[in-house]
């Protein structure tokens, strides 16, 4: 028995949340990456690490989430472990500005907040979205959803879309912080809303695209093979997903036709695609970050090593990449898949 | 491997319970109960096996003639094992008996705790693990994420219960105690005070509720509710086969006279 304690201790992932892949954003000079212990702000012409946050680990504080870069210069992330504070640290110097304790009853963070007009929306797992102001105050009441929330908010500038893995799609009003009747989707919901042209697109589990308008009326507008998890991606009159499988779709709004009929890389995709110019790029599973161009053809493709979970971001010229479980956890790439750099972290002490 | 032997069929046995309760609130927790209580049936003749199997070990070390024969052969450990083969033979003690089914259920208890936390899925990656997991006759679109309430707890969580601004660690204790009483109960009494066999069983009965105590303290609170009931199912066992030693509750209560032989 003591044995299997042992081993339980061992194998266990129970701590409040045991463990996940990479959060990723940059501006133009770095990148900001959560690494479980550690938040990284990393050189982009270097690679080297600028400061992590916070100097020394605490085993009750992970972070998993998006860090969201503030206009005036915070970087917004909540912790995922047994304590989680919602934190907004100097982005030039990884200091903490302030941090909101929550008490250990709230619910982890793993989706990214939401910054409009010096409110941030903030969803938790438990929940309820939460409302603070630029200085850590609470700006209004907690606005439960039901459900555990994994990802950012989108906004049209009035209304707030907010998914949630209990299957519903919710719409709210931040001025009144009211909800309305929130849709079903079929199926859990973890990744944000697409939003443009007065319509919002959300993928689900239920392996379904639907369009939704700011009146509520919703319809199926598409489909995949398997679980859709990334965020669907708008560009233009174009709606751009993947699923489990690993099959990528490029959906034609105007017509509800699919512009390719398979196009399927090394293996299943699970972040978001990132689009720039007439590029997609696309990290699988695998370990594989491949460039489409518009009618589903590969570019080029790369092995990054690890799994691709986190969606790439851009940069300047530099498209980057944070895989799971590889040697490394940053990898830059310049637009022809060339190798700039990559980051290992060295401030686990 | 382990993932398709193991885990892959009981977590897919949770989330069929869960499923069949109606994947409402509260019935993750039914479903972990319902669940402990069909893999304690399924093991209950190895719990047995085990049961006796100690017991006849822990009689063997309170027994008369057996302590003559390690006093009378201190010095020769070759005698004192061939003596040892000759009495489990003569009285049909199987030395493995206690240990055999112990370890066979190693990784029943491992993979009860990983399914467990496998149907919870508390972040993205334990999300997409368990999606590889389910097998296709599920519903699964229907019953995930799975409702992790249950009474007033998140089981994806530590739970705790705030009296008076202080966050009370209700299940952990309730885990350590139940622990506590189970091993316990099945302490034998002995009256070799050099038993060392008894003697490390009592350090046992310390250190394994402060063990799991803690588990339940730092974990996910499913896993304490796993602990809890079967905790109680094994007192209820051992109670049932009228070998539970309800004296030993007591203070001094695993003494006993020696029997003579």
């Amino acid at each position: 028995m003591l044995l299997g304690s042992l081993i339980l201790s061992a194998c266990s992932g129970g701590r409040g949340v045991s463990n996940n892949w990479h959060g990723l954003t940059a501006d133009s000079e770095r990148a900001y990456l959560s690494d479980g212990t550690f938040v990284y702000a990393v050189d982009l012409k270097t690679g080297k690490e600028v400061w992590h946050f916070p100097p020394q680990a605490d085993s009750k504080m992970m972070f998993y989430a998006t860090p969201v870069l503030t206009a005036d210069g915070q970087l917004l992330i909540g912790s995922a472990g047994t304590k989680h504070p919602f934190y907004s640290i100097d982005s030039a110097t990884g200091k903490e500005n302030w941090a909101v304790p929550f008490t250990e009853n709230k619910g982890a963070w793993l989706a990214s907040p939401l910054v409009v007009n010096d409110r941030i929306y903030a969803p938790n797992t438990d929940g309820f979205l939460y409302t603070i102001d630029m200085n850590g105050k609470s700006a209004a009441d907690p606005i439960e959803l039901g459900g555990a929330l994994w990802s950012a908010p989108s906004t049209d500038g009035t209304l707030l879309y907010v998914t949630s893995l209990d299957h519903h799609f919710h719409v709210i009003d931040p001025t009144s912080g009211q909800s309305k009747t929130p849709i079903d989707l079929g199926g859990a919901a973890p990744s944000s809303p697409a939003v443009g042209d007065g319509m919002v697109y959300v993928g689900s589990f239920a392996a379904t695209v639907e369009a939704i308008q700011a009146n509520g009326d919703h319809k199926v507008i598409a489909t995949a093979d398997n679980w859709i998890w990334g965020s669907p991606i708008l560009d233009g009159n174009t709606l751009y997903y993947a699923d489990l499988d690993g099959k990528i779709y490029s959906l034609d709004l105007a017509s509800g036709k699919q512009n390719w009929d398979t196009v399927q890389p090394d293996g299943p995709v699970v972040a978001s695609l990132l689009v720039v110019g007439d590029q997609i790029y696309v990290g699988t599973e695998a370990g594989t970050l491949v460039a489409l161009d518009r009618d589903g053809k590969t570019l080029w493709d790369k092995t990054v090593g690890g799994k691709i979970y986190t969606t790439p971001v851009l940069s300047g010229d530099l498209i980057l990449v944070a895989p799971y479980t590889a040697d490394f956890i940053l990898a830059a790439y310049d637009a022809e898949g060339k190798q700039a750099w990559i980051f290992t972290p060295v401030a686990a002490k | 491997m382990w993932d398709t032997i193991i885990i892959h069929p009981m977590t897919n046995l949770l989330l069929l319970i869960y499923d069949l309760l109606g994947h409402g609130p509260h019935t993750f927790g039914l479903a972990i109960i319902l669940f402990t209580i069909i893999i304690k049936v399924i093991t209950w003749p190895l719990n047995a096996s085990q049961v006796k199997g100690a017991q006849a070990m822990q009689e063997l070390q309170n027994d008369k003639e057996w302590q003559e024969i390690q006093k009378k052969y201190a010095k020769d450990k070759e005698k004192i094992a061939q003596e040892q083969m000759r009495i489990y033979k003569e009285r049909g003690i199987n030395p493995f008996a206690s240990c055999l089914p112990t370890l066979i259920q190693f990784p029943i208890i491992i993979g009860l705790y990983q399914s467990i936390t496998r149907a919870l899925s508390i972040t993205p990656f334990d999300m997409l693990k368990l999606a590889r997991t389910i097998y296709p006759f599920q519903n699964v679109e229907g019953i995930i994420p799975l409702n992790s309430k249950f009474l007033w707890m998140d089981l994806g969580r530590p739970e705790s219960i705030q009296i008076l601004g202080f966050a009370l660690p209700t299940l952990a204790i309730i885990v350590a105690l139940t622990t506590y009483i189970q091993s316990k109960l099945t302490m034998p009494a002995t009256s070799n005070p050099n038993d060392q066999s008894a003697q490390m069983t009592g350090m046992m009965s310390i250190y394994m509720p402060l063990m799991l105590g803690w588990f339940a303290l730092n974990f996910a609170s499913g896993i304490a509710i796993y602990f809890i009931t079967s905790n109680l199912l094994g007192i209820a066992q051992y109670a049932a086969t009228g070998r539970a030693n309800w004296r030993n509750l007591l203070p001094g209560g695993n003494k006993q006279t020696v029997k003579k032989k």
